[in-house]
């Protein structure tokens, strides 16, 4: 599968070329570091002074690289559909090797990254559990009465929420169970098909 | 075990003979054991045809004094012989300490159940129901492959009769995470019940 570059795209990419190599290395990792943290304009003007251009143009390049950088990650594209798609920018060979390497180098990151864009539910952080006996309570003496007390934690976007749960040992037995089975589910002939045939 | 003066006076009216014939002790007492015990027991419980003679408010009154007491005695865990004991100060005679020793024997679990199931509690887990997908892609990233859990865990609060529901989600390693834990939680279970 090849990229399709927009024209507009083509033009602030177009800068690359006309610096030397370590400059469009160092824009990689500006690119990189611009989609762990949030983009920084300052960056943008201090180069501008140091390569004597307009910082529009710097950063059109940046933001073009940006884009071919996560688009390639999203779609997971191999080195060939990647090579074959810069190959239309007309760049040099040593640019084009250089390019490679970056999306190869930070193609995991980028995806990691755009994976927390997906649409997401609480998800499971960790538990924490301990057991306890009620010996006696207001309203009867002389219990003896096991239950678990359970403390989950989960995040959504960022934040952090706990839930205070109790169960007795009865249901956590049945917990154990339920679940094993749900993680006995993927080892079933029907989940490795369904997994070999969707690739 | 403590009692009020209005206890003890309601019990000693259910003790004498003048007031309460075998007859309608035995069914005054089976009737406040009903009406605590009974979930469906209305406030006919005291109508019976047995207790029409005696006057309301001496009926209102012992019904609670024997209420109250069972309630008093059931909390304590109270034996036979204390119960006896109770009951002989009360003036009550042999006949009737049996009858009310074997109808406290025959309601005690009921009891306890009753009472033990009082008070607050952390919100109770009582069931869990997963989901297991297989996410292939999403507008911002494609070719995920790789399995994802639903999990939803069904909660009881005791004080109010809501059911909120736990829903989260998580990956295969994060469910082996989580149920690795909650084995060691029974597992410990199992060790403490042993010793």
């Amino acid at each position: 599968m090849l990229l399709d570059l927009s024209e507009e795209h083509k033009e602030h990419l177009a800068f690359l070329p006309q610096v030397d190599s370590a400059v469009v290395a160092e824009f990689g990792r500006i690119a990189v570091e611009f989609l762990r943290r949030g983009s920084n304009p300052k960056i943008y003007e201090g180069a501008a002074r140091k390569l004597n251009v307009s910082s529009d143009t710097i950063q059109h390049g940046v933001e073009g690289l940006t884009y071919l950088l996560t688009e390639s990650s999203k779609l997971m594209i191999s080195e060939l559909d990647f090579q074959d798609s810069v190959f239309v920018l007309g760049f040099p060979e040593e640019l084009n090797r250089l390019l490679l390497q970056l999306y190869l180098d930070n193609r995991k990151e980028i995806r990691t990254i755009l994976n927390e864009l997906t649409p997401r539910l609480p998800s499971y952080h960790s538990l924490e559990w301990r057991l306890d006996v009620q010996l006696a309570s207001r309203s009867l003496r002389q219990q003896i009465k096991p239950a678990v007390t359970l403390k989950l934690h989960l995040d959504q976007n960022g934040d952090h929420s706990t839930h205070l749960l109790q169960t007795d040992p009865a249901t956590l037995l049945h917990l154990v169970q339920q679940l094993e089975q749900a993680l006995e589910e993927m080892k079933t002939s029907h989940c490795r098909r369904v997994v070999r045939s969707i690739k | 075990m403590e009692l009020s003066e209005y206890v003890q006076r309601g019990f000693q009216t259910l003790a004498d003979p003048g007031s309460f014939d075998s007859n309608a002790f035995a069914l005054l007492l089976r009737a406040a054991f009903q009406s605590l015990l009974d979930a469906r027991a209305d406030e006919a419980a005291l109508d019976h045809p047995g207790l029409k003679h005696i006057d309301p408010v001496v009926l209102k009154h012992c019904h609670a004094a024997a209420a109250t007491y069972i309630l008093e005695a059931g909390k304590h865990r109270v034996d036979k012989s204390t119960l006896s004991t109770y009951l002989e100060d009360c003036k009550f005679d042999q006949d009737r300490i049996e009858i009310f020793c074997t109808e406290y024997q025959n309601n005690k679990n009921s009891l306890e159940t009753l009472l033990g199931s009082i008070g607050r509690a952390l919100p109770h887990v009582t069931d869990v129901s997963w989901r297991l997908e297989y996410q292939i892609k999403t507008n911002q990233l494609h070719k995920m492959y790789r399995p994802g859990y639903l999990v939803t865990l069904n909660v009881e609060n005791s004080d109010s009769q809501s059911h909120p529901e736990i829903i989260f989600s998580c990956s295969m390693e994060q469910l082996q995470d989580l149920v690795g834990k909650l084995k060691d939680a029974s597992k410990s279970l199992e060790r403490a019940t042993q010793l």
